[in-house]
């Protein structure tokens, strides 16, 4: 059942990205044009899909509602990386991201609260200081 | 002769003691940089330019350095793919294939020590060509028209639809998803935005690593969550420290050909590392995959991509070099390095600026023995991480590849992409669709549309400019054969299965 | 345990002894190159970079980011969004840019920014292979007016760019009246389209010449006419599309950018430093190495000269037939 909504989902897609990729054009020297190129994949795509509704393959056996439950806390731990990355400063949320997945991935929490408090500023350090690549030790949040 | 003494030249040159010292230190660091997910030769050589001016260095010494560091990366770039099932950067996807499965079943030694081995004597390989012919490879490598780049590519696809999977139609599919998301972004032909929604952040379209390192690292974090905790902290059992030499030696034949293959596409401009690791690996699985092992732990599947992605490196110095045409991204990085050092690369560059030239080609000779001498060594303390419990490990590697990633952009619309890329990998995985065509699809579908409008534009409409020149109809007569050969393939091990079937 | 210690104890060797190696100032001044590493954006932030450091006029080094996409669409944007009161951020930029704002193809208009400087100008060139028929720029104008349809021509432009365009007008000042005739293909960069004229694939090529002075001098490649009021100082010999009758200049000037929030006090320091750096010997012999001509234009006078391109390269547009 999953493979026959994974075909109509990207079959869906498919055609949408056919919809909107024939409307692209230009008409002075291109000859082709910028449309050609997404006919050319999206057509098989939807043949492709359309042949996996039809006739599916493979079973798929989707995690227990426990797990799932974790999975989307994981998720919503590295969403919550990428929002407070900048408020917060690189070595606050990556402290918070090593210490929420170690977590979540099984770890006990006080081990991986120590992990993150170690390796958050050890890996700012690494990064800016070492490598040059620019990293705020310190968010918007803290220097406003 | 002449060859020998300009290169005998080029020794005198690169074994100075500084010079050592620095092709040491930037074996060590590009290696160490490569093996971070979302960090590759481009960050490393990036991260080392402002060092070659603070010290002063001249040109031939920092282009040591720097190319050292370049090599290092492609070593360090295999180590999570093998270790992990995340590449460390692009041409290492095909490593993840052949090498997780053997690090899974307690021989990352062997994994590790095979692949240095064979990116040891991919970019040996290499450089000899380098050294011996590059100025005629160059000349050749111009004869490449636009309408034999789409068919090289076309042979690129045909093959990938061998690589992996239970089902072709979910390769296929996994394939054409990638040069979907490979049209997004301003069309550089007709300066029209596509598929960006207004959005700016896609203007440049969906950056390659962002998507590689969601694809392999944030669904790999997924994958884990679902299995039950006991799994999911017991570390790996390793079954030896130390490499296997009979393994090694087993793999003689697909390094040599992964060399050959990988160099081939590495000298023609465009083409670049990708290819050359997705060529290797086809033709090595084609010529010997007997038994189907393949994708289950084969040795030779990650000898041969290995070799193909050093060799191809190498190979890529060539229009580099001698036209000043980069050939993928990482050898524009090059460029972009020589240019800051005021060196033109062209087809002047091998006589007006011997010593450099010369002197850099003898530094690719040692940092290949250094890189090998330094690899072996740390294959035991590489393969320890795999008993680093998972929960202390994928924290941390998340948070390297969205720094990396971070520190490239400076914007968060990249890490959101890469959560997007990471819930999708997921998805792929569980539905039996891997996720290698994706990736390659999104990496060569720009060029592969570009040269098709470009061999459109010079026939004025004309389709049967795709099959006008030799070299295409000879690629097209490849794809062919590639064809039947895997139909073939299958046929065979159809019956062999069900003989097998009837018997038990 | 213990093996994490020995990991991390060898992580933090190995930290160790990169810090004391690596150990570079953070550098303030940032220049972003809007393209791939290797093209004249990255060259103007590649040279005047490490120049601005040699000369002391930065703290440290500046760091050169590279963000391609959409010929500089995607940086603009960004500044304009992200950065525009940041005074330690210059852009390259060029008349390529400027050709793309008056097209409208890039997402902010041109009052967006506030333009610091030109330092020196690549000039439009037209080559051919060497062993190509065509021996003058008369023989080529008259075969684009007679039969367009006969030969290709390329560059490192997309169709209407600034190397299309500077074609047309040479091909229009020739005498073709349908300017779409011509076939023109989009190579990413002016090496590529000079290597694949050599592979035979197409038989002219329009683009910069600081890029593929190289092929010149190795003889690959004939230019000919540059398209500049008088020759170019380093091949005096290269006749100018003027002197043979085809009133055709097609500059590329060299320049920077910075955020059109940042204050006067900092714009000026930024023209300062840069007229600096463009009187300097070290500038002077980095600009003609790389093909250029020197040019100075800064602060207001240079702020008025992109706005008056910018009308211009409107109008050429609308009456090539780029743009409505």
């Amino acid at each position: 059942m999953s493979v026959r909504i994974a075909g109509v989902a990207v079959f869906m897609i498919a055609a949408l990205y056919m919809y909107f990729g024939k409307q692209y054009s230009a008409d002075f020297g291109d000859v082709l044009g910028p449309s050609v190129f997404p006919m050319v994949v999206g057509i098989p795509a939807m043949l492709l899909s359309a042949t996996l509704v039809v006739f599916p393959s493979g079973e798929v056996s989707w995690p227990d509602r426990g797990h799932m439950a974790r999975q989307l806390l994981a998720l919503a731990i590295l969403l919550g990386y990428a929002f407070l990355l900048r408020p917060l400063g690189f070595p606050l949320a990556s402290f918070g991201l090593i210490a929420g997945i170690g977590t979540v991935l099984g770890g006990a929490p006080l081990k991986a609260v120590i992990l993150g408090a170690i390796m958050s500023p050890a890996l700012w350090a690494l990064f800016d200081q070492v490598l040059g690549l620019p990293l705020a030790f310190f968010g918007y949040w803290f220097t406003q | 002769m002449e060859t020998l003494t300009l290169l005998a030249g080029g020794f005198a040159v690169a074994l100075t003691p500084l010079n050592i010292g620095l092709l040491l230190l930037g074996c060590f660091a590009g290696t160490l940089i490569g093996a971070m997910p979302g960090l590759g030769p481009v960050n490393g050589v990036a991260i080392l330019i402002p060092l070659t001016f603070a010290f002063g260095f001249d040109a031939t010494s920092s282009l040591i350095l720097l190319s050292s560091v370049y090599f290092g990366c492609m070593y360090g770039g295999r180590i999570s793919s093998i270790l992990l099932n995340i590449p460390g950067d692009e041409p290492a996807v095909m490593t993840t294939l052949d090498g997780y499965p053997m690090a899974q079943q307690g021989k990352a030694a062997d994994a590790l020590a095979i692949s240095g081995v064979a990116s040891f004597v991919g970019a040996t390989v290499s450089v000899i060509g380098l050294s011996l012919f590059a100025p005629l490879l160059a000349r050749m490598a111009i004869y490449f028209g636009p309408a034999d780049y789409f068919a090289l590519y076309i042979l690129a696809f045909v093959t990938i639809g061998g690589i992996a999977g239970v089902d072709p139609r979910k390769t296929l599919l996994s394939a054409m998803i990638g040069l979907m998301i490979a049209s997004v972004g301003i069309d550089p032909i007709s300066g029209i935005p596509r598929f960006t929604f207004g959005n700016y952040h896609l203007y440049d379209g969906v950056d390659p690593i962002v998507a590689l390192v969601g694809l392999f690292a944030i669904s790999e974090i997924l994958v884990l969550l679902e299995k039950k905790a006991a799994d999911r902290t017991a570390p790996i059992g390793i079954t030896s420290w130390l490499p296997d030499f009979r393994t090694i030696w087993m793999t003689r034949w697909a390094v040599l050909r992964g060399s050959l293959v990988g160099f081939v596409s590495g000298v023609l401009p465009g083409a670049g590392a990708s290819l050359g690791s997705v060529m290797s690996y086809s033709v090595e699985k084609q010529a010997s995959d007997k038994d189907g092992t393949f994708g289950k732990g084969d040795p030779r599947g990650v000898a041969a991509p290995e070799a193909g992605n050093n060799a191809a490196s190498g190979g890529a110095l060539i229009p580099m070099l001698s036209l000043g045409v980069p050939g993928s991204g990482t050898t524009a990085v090059m460029l972009a390095m020589l240019i800051s050092l005021n060196v033109q690369p062209g087809p002047l560059l091998f006589e007006r600026q011997p010593d450099l030239v010369w002197g850099l080609v003898a530094s690719l000779y040692l940092g290949n023995v250094a890189l090998l001498i330094l690899n072996l060594p740390m294959i035991g303390l590489f393969s320890r991480l795999m008993m680093v419990p998972t929960w202390a490990l994928m924290p941390i590697v998340a948070a390297v590849s969205f720094v990396g990633v971070f520190s490239i952009s400076n914007s968060v619309f990249d890490l959101e992409m890469m959560i997007f890329f990471g819930v999708l990998g997921y998805l792929l995985r569980k539905l039996d669709v891997s996720l290698v065509p994706l990736v390659l699809g999104l990496l060569l579908g720009g060029d592969m549309e570009r040269n098709l409008r470009r061999a459109m534009s010079i026939s004025d409409g004309d389709w049967s400019v795709l099959i006008a020149s030799p070299i295409s109809i000879a690629l097209y007569v490849l794809t062919a054969v590639f064809l039947c050969l895997s139909v073939w393939l299958t046929m065979r091990d159809h019956k062999r299965t069900q003989s097998r079937v009837t018997e038990g | 345990m213990k093996i994490v210690t020995t990991t991390s104890a060898v992580f933090g060797l190995a930290l160790a002894a990169s810090v004391s190696l690596t150990a570079v100032p953070a550098s303030a001044a940032e220049c972003i190159a809007p393209s791939n590493p290797g093209g004249g954006w990255d060259f103007t932030c590649r040279t005047i970079g490490r120049i601005l450091s040699e000369l002391d006029l930065v703290e440290g080094n500046v760091q050169v980011t590279n963000m391609p996409g959409g010929v500089g669409a995607v940086t603009y944007a960004m500044v304009a969004n992200e950065r525009p009161a940041d005074a330690d951020l210059i852009v390259a930029t060029s008349t390529v840019g400027v050709t793309q704002i008056a097209q409208g193809r890039y997402p902010a208009p041109i009052d967006a920014m506030r333009y610091l400087a030109m330092l020196g100008a690549d000039v439009g060139v037209i080559a051919v292979d060497d062993e190509s028929p065509i021996q003058s720029l008369e023989e080529l104008t008259e075969i684009m007016a007679e039969e367009p349809g006969s030969i290709v021509t390329a560059g490192s432009s997309g169709a209407g760019g600034w190397d299309h365009i500077r074609l047309l007008m040479v091909a229009r000042e020739g005498g073709l009246d349908s300017l779409g005739d011509l076939r023109w293909v989009q190579f990413d960069g002016g090496t590529d389209a000079v290597t694949q004229m050599m592979g035979g694939q197409i038989d002219v090529v329009s683009t910069d010449m600081g890029e593929i002075a190289g092929f010149v001098d190795s003889g690959d490649i004939r230019i000919l006419a540059s398209l500049s009021d008088e020759p170019i100082p380093a091949f005096p010999d290269i006749p100018t599309a003027k002197s043979q009758g085809i009133d055709v200049t097609g500059y590329n000037w060299r320049g920077l950018y910075t955020g059109g929030e940042v204050s006067d006090e900092d714009y000026n320091a930024w023209v300062e430093k840069l007229k600096t750096l463009y009187d300097s010997d070290n500038w002077q012999e980095a600009a003609v190495e790389f093909g250029l001509v020197p040019i100075w234009r800064g602060g207001a006078e240079f702020e008025e000269y992109v706005r008056e391109q910018e009308k211009a390269m409107a109008d050429i547009s609308r009456d090539i037939g780029v743009i409505e």
